[in-house]
């Protein structure tokens, strides 16, 4: 069957300024990511690696992002994640990192793969909680973390109780 | 879940222009013995040979901020193996300028074309928190780097794995004979369990 095969890349930002929250927004990853490429590997990469790229998903508060691009290029682009190194917006700049977590072949698997690491990272919360009312939050927020299949086509990749 | 401490080893990295500053490895005084992995810099190509040869050490640093003023050769590289010496290359000043990435990926290129990609650690010398990258990215770098995918991951994780047993068979008489320095080490189970059951068990 003839389809264009993708590959999905997750990624975490991870930055010490808490004001690079606001800053994380698709055009800045997007234009920083390309920029890295254009960096390391030049035209060539730069223009095999955007055939098909874009942000598909983007979570300010957790600083996931989720990158789509061709299974031809998917090299390129992860070589070239980490030299990312700062964010672009409104004239503001912050230094940060990317941290790759997943490459997938469809956003199916990086979702399941998400609420697994999320899980993770908030049973690591629970034991850093140092309020009793915090604790009881992380505690709610995990146990509702078990999805069925509906609840988890409607998109639902954060279940650690913070809007989207 | 649980999550293991972080264990923070000892370094020493030694920058060698001359012979004579190889004698401080040879004399085993006490202040080698504090650390845990040692490695050693060379700047010439004598002293390369006689780190891959005789020297007692962990690593061999591979220059990366400027060309290479000497150039690998088969035989010193692969008595190194041998032995059970890792190669080091570092990645940080790769992100931070772009001259020095070049030369970061053509000294890089050369080594392996001489020990075909086995045996390399990769790490950062980084000098801020920003500028490490996690496993995964690292492992991608070395891809960069000319090494394959398989090979990549290992220089990650399995190398940096065996220099820190390397690193341990210096202290006790060739790996067979181990002193206990405090009851916590000889255990392995004690060092998994979390910290907040560890103080219950002492308390």
């Amino acid at each position: 069957m003839v389809r264009f095969k993708n590959r999905y890349v997750l990624c975490e930002v991870v930055s010490e300024d808490p004001r690079c929250r606001q800053c994380i927004e698709d055009r800045a990853v997007g234009l920083a990511v390309r920029d890295a490429i254009g960096r390391v590997h030049g035209d060539y990469g730069l223009a095999c690696c955007s055939i098909s790229f874009t942000v598909k998903y983007l979570n300010a508060y957790t600083g996931t992002v989720l990158l789509r691009c061709r299974k031809d290029s998917y090299r390129l682009l992860c070589s070239a994640l980490p030299f990312v190194r700062q964010l672009e917006s409104r004239n503001q700049r912050y230094p940060c990192a990317l941290n790759t977590l997943h490459v997938g072949g469809t956003i199916r698997t990086c979702q399941k793969f998400l609420i697994q690491y999320n899980r993770r990272q908030l049973l690591r919360l629970l034991q850093n909680c140092t309020n009793e009312e915090e604790r009881r939050c992380v505690q709610k927020s995990l146990l509702s973390c078990s999805l069925t299949e509906e609840q988890s086509q409607s998109g639902d990749e954060e279940d650690d109780g913070s809007p989207e | 879940g649980t999550s293991k401490r972080i264990k923070v080893l000892t370094r020493l990295t030694l920058v060698v222009s001359d012979p004579s500053h190889c004698n401080i490895l040879r004399s085993t005084s006490a202040n080698i013995r504090l650390f845990d992995i040692i490695a050693v810099f060379p700047k010439t190509e004598k002293l390369f040979h006689i780190a891959c040869t005789t020297l007692d050490v962990d690593l061999v640093c591979i220059n990366v901020t400027e060309k290479l003023p000497f150039y690998f050769r088969r035989p010193p590289v692969n008595m190194a193996i041998d032995r059970g010496i890792y190669f080091e290359l570092l990645y940080t000043p790769a992100i931070k300028d772009s001259t020095m990435r070049r030369y970061t990926v053509s000294n890089a290129l050369s080594l392996m074309q001489i020990c075909k990609g086995k045996n390399i650690v990769i790490s950062s010398a980084a000098e801020r928190p920003l500028e490490l990258r996690g496993p995964y990215d690292v492992a991608n770098l070395g891809l960069l780097f000319g090494l394959s995918e398989s090979e990549a991951k290992a220089a990650v994780s399995t190398n940096c794995r065996a220099t820190i047993l390397h690193g341990e068979t210096r202290k006790s008489a060739c790996g067979i004979v181990y002193t206990v320095k405090k009851p916590r080490k000889v255990e392995e189970e004690e060092t998994t369990l979390p910290a907040f059951k560890k103080a219950k068990t002492q308390a």
